[in-house]
């Protein structure tokens, strides 16, 4: 089944086409990679899946993204809860200046999630332990999470987007910031992950994109050159472009 | 003469700079330098420019005492009082200028001839001797120009001098400034008691005035005077007045200028805030005294309240206009200087602009709109103008935003208005006021830098 389907998606920031007539369906519970060289579009088409690009004042988007067969580039879409569904990592890790404890509540307590202290502490807690933090944290939740390592950051951010449940997580090149170590502790958890929720990673390595994802899109200069299994675009890729990507004649 | 000398030093210093380069580039011609040819220039140009000015400041510092003291040598003998020496000089120096008009005396005419004789010497020597150092140091320096010769690094070692120098002159004069404040204040101590100062409730300087100078001074005659108590408490007060004002409405503008206005409307906007920071506080002083002050008075009236022309309210009001800026720009810029990353990380979550803003953006700000805040009170309490104009003189001791009260500031300003006499209570409260004042905007100061400083390490 299609989680989200995205049909004809260009994006313009301002004058510049930065994604044309992009098509490509998403499936449910699987970790879709998106791979190609810096500026081909990716990022931008992962930030379509949430509206992210609102937030950019010159950005346009139009066609259709459907999540759950829903049309989110309608007018009236309410893109609290839209981003509710659909989390969002970063490349910079981005903790929020205050308590380990306040960065994982904050998402219950906007959205109203939580009815007293103690479900609080559980969501934060479960939160943590899906993030696989809780036992390096648990001694210390309520000390600033911009404290923490690198790679503790980074999951610490994953700890805070899983605490609303969303079905769907857009993570952008969440390892580039990261030592191979935190990697490797990232790229596990995001196979864990995906037992509860759809995943599309943005990345620039092609072995972890072999490794992490189950479907892979490659994008070049704006356009989806190519999408399907992992296997198949590793090894049997049918267009020339995703070849000679792959096999690091250019990119 | 004396700017003539100083224009021929730094002429001199100029072309020897190219005098300097000059050579550099001709021994350039067949050797490698150790520096660039301009640095040779410097280095010239310093050895002609800087004894010689060192020579000419000394001079003109220490030659009047030195000619003083030549001239006097002949009477201190006598055994005459430091006052009649010094009146004596005083005429002596009026009559080399023919402008004296008292009695004449062969002491004092031979005196003044003295003094002339003794000026001219000074001032040819002082040419003589300063041109002949620079030209011999010019000299010193030129010879010992080659192709080893190491220019770059004095010329380092004698900026860094001049750097030095320059910060050296600025916190000395601090220094001074402190000193000259607390000597004045312990001796204002020392007539009336610190007790008195700071929990005194009566402030009523005018009483100091009636003294005859010539009686002795009796302390007792002032107990009352000298209570700071009500001018403290009006300070406060016009300050809170200003910061209830200019808080709100500055913080409130200073998030929407980062936040919620476009960049075409910020563009205009931003300056056009900065410009109220710009206006003289004279100008808010009468706006406050001749708008304000009977606007509130006759809004008052119809009311049916007893409000003051001269009002705290009016004068506290003006002043929260005053500082509206400084905190509108300030929290602006520290608001616009957090992460774009942060916010994306709410909005992602799904927060609204509101919420990202009240707990996101607002506390990792919040170090930065507390110092513009404590800059904003530092402002209001050493604010003069707008309360001498606006709220009137007499130190009431009184919460009534509506009746007149005075400040620190205000104060000052009428104890050394017209005539004043040096080691006086009446001129030393000023100190003591000015050093209390100075004392709660360093304490504010320091909090403010402490607060911004703890909370940075920890956000970043």
């Amino acid at each position: 089944m299609n989680k989200i389907e995205a049909k004809n998606v260009d994006v313009y920031y301002g004058a510049k086409q930065a994604l044309f007539d992009i098509n490509m369906d998403i499936e449910a519970n699987k970790v879709t990679a998106l791979i190609g060289p810096s500026g081909c579009g990716k990022s931008t088409f992962l930030r379509c899946l949430n509206r992210m690009n609102d937030v950019i004042d010159i950005c346009k988007v139009s066609g259709v993204v459907k999540i759950n067969d829903y049309d989110i580039n309608q007018k009236d879409t309410d893109v609290v809860r839209l981003r509710e569904k659909v989390g969002m990592i970063f490349q910079k890790p981005n903790p929020f200046p205050k308590t380990i404890y306040e960065n994982i509540s904050y998402g219950p307590e906007i959205h109203g999630i939580a009815q007293s202290k103690s479900e609080m502490d559980n969501i934060v807690e479960e939160s943590l332990r899906k993030a696989a933090l809780w036992e390096e944290v648990k001694d210390r939740i309520h000390e600033p999470g911009t404290g923490l390592s690198g790679g503790q950051q980074q999951r610490l951010c994953i700890a805070r987007t899983i605490s609303i449940k969303p079905e769907v997580i857009l993570m952008d090149e969440p390892c580039s910031a990261l030592d191979p170590i935190a990697t490797a502790q990232i790229e596990e958890l995001i196979d864990e992950l995906r037992k509860e929720h759809t995943i599309i990673i943005v990345t620039h390595s092609m072995s972890q994109a072999a490794r992490v994802s189950q479907n892979t899109g490659f994008f070049h200069l704006g356009k989806l050159i190519e999408v399907g299994s992992t296997d198949k675009i590793f090894k049997n890729p049918t267009q020339q472009q995703t070849q000679d990507y792959i096999t690091g004649r250019f990119g | 003469m004396n700017s003539v000398i100083f224009l021929t030093i730094v002429l001199l210093a100029l072309s020897s700079y190219f005098f300097g380069r000059k050579k550099a580039i001709l021994i350039q011609s067949n050797k490698r330098l150790t520096a660039l040819p301009k640095f040779y220039g410097y280095y010239l140009a310093i050895w002609c420019g800087a004894p010689a000015f060192l020579l000419y400041a000394l001079w003109s510092i220490f030659e009047p005492s030195i000619v003083r003291f030549f001239i006097l040598s002949d009477y201190s003998s006598q055994g005459l009082l430091e006052g009649e020496l010094n009146l004596f000089y005083e005429k002596v120096k009026s009559l080399s200028r023919n402008q004296y008009s008292g009695e004449l005396t062969a002491e004092l005419q031979r005196s003044a001839e003295k003094y002339l004789n003794f000026r001219d010497i000074a001032k040819w020597s002082k040419v003589v001797i300063v041109l002949s150092l620079l030209i011999a140091s010019t000299g010193y320096a030129y010879t010992k120009i080659s192709k080893n010769t190491k220019t770059r690094e004095p010329v380092e070692i004698f900026l860094k001098g001049v750097f030095f120098l320059s910060s050296l002159a600025a916190i000395l004069t601090t220094i001074g400034i402190i000193f000259s404040l607390l000597f004045q204040t312990i001796e204002f101590f020392q007539v009336i008691p610190l007790f008195d100062f700071v929990f005194g409730m009566h402030w009523y300087p005018a009483k100091a005035f009636v003294r005859d100078a010539s009686e002795a001074l009796d302390p007792s005659m002032y107990s009352d005077t000298f209570g700071a108590v009500p001018i403290f408490a009006g300070t406060f007060f016009i300050a809170l007045i200003a910061m209830c004002v200019a808080i709100p409405i500055g913080l409130l503008s200073g998030i929407y200028m980062a936040e919620y206005a476009s960049k075409r409307l910020r563009q205009y906007a931003k300056p056009v805030i900065e410009i109220l920071a710009g206006i003289p506080t004279v100008v808010y002083g009468f706006f406050a005294a001749l708008t304000v002050g009977p606007f509130l008075k006759d809004l008052g009236l119809s009311l049916g309240l007893e409000v003051s022309a001269e009002s705290a309210l009016a004068a506290g009001g003006v002043m929260g206009i005053m500082i509206i800026p400084f905190i509108s720009s300030l929290s602006d810029d520290v608001i616009t200087s957090v992460p774009q990353n942060l916010r994306d990380g709410s909005y992602a979550m799904g927060a609204t602009k509101s919420e990202t803003i009240k707990r996101v953006i607002f506390p990792a700000a919040l170090p930065g709109i507390v110092g513009s805040i404590l800059l904003g009170v530092s402002r209001a309490i050493g604010e003069t103008m707008i309360v001498v104009m606006a709220s009137g003189l007499a130190a009431n001791l009184t919460l009534n935003p509506l009746e007149s009260t005075s400040t620190i500031t205000a104060q000052i300003v009428v104890i050394l208005i017209g005539d004043q006499q040096f080691g006086d209570p009446k001129t030393q409260a000023a100190f003591a006021l000015g050093l209390s004042l100075f004392i709660v905007t360093l304490v504010l100061n320091i909090v403010a830098l402490s607060v911004v400083k703890k909370y940075r390490e920890k956000y970043e």
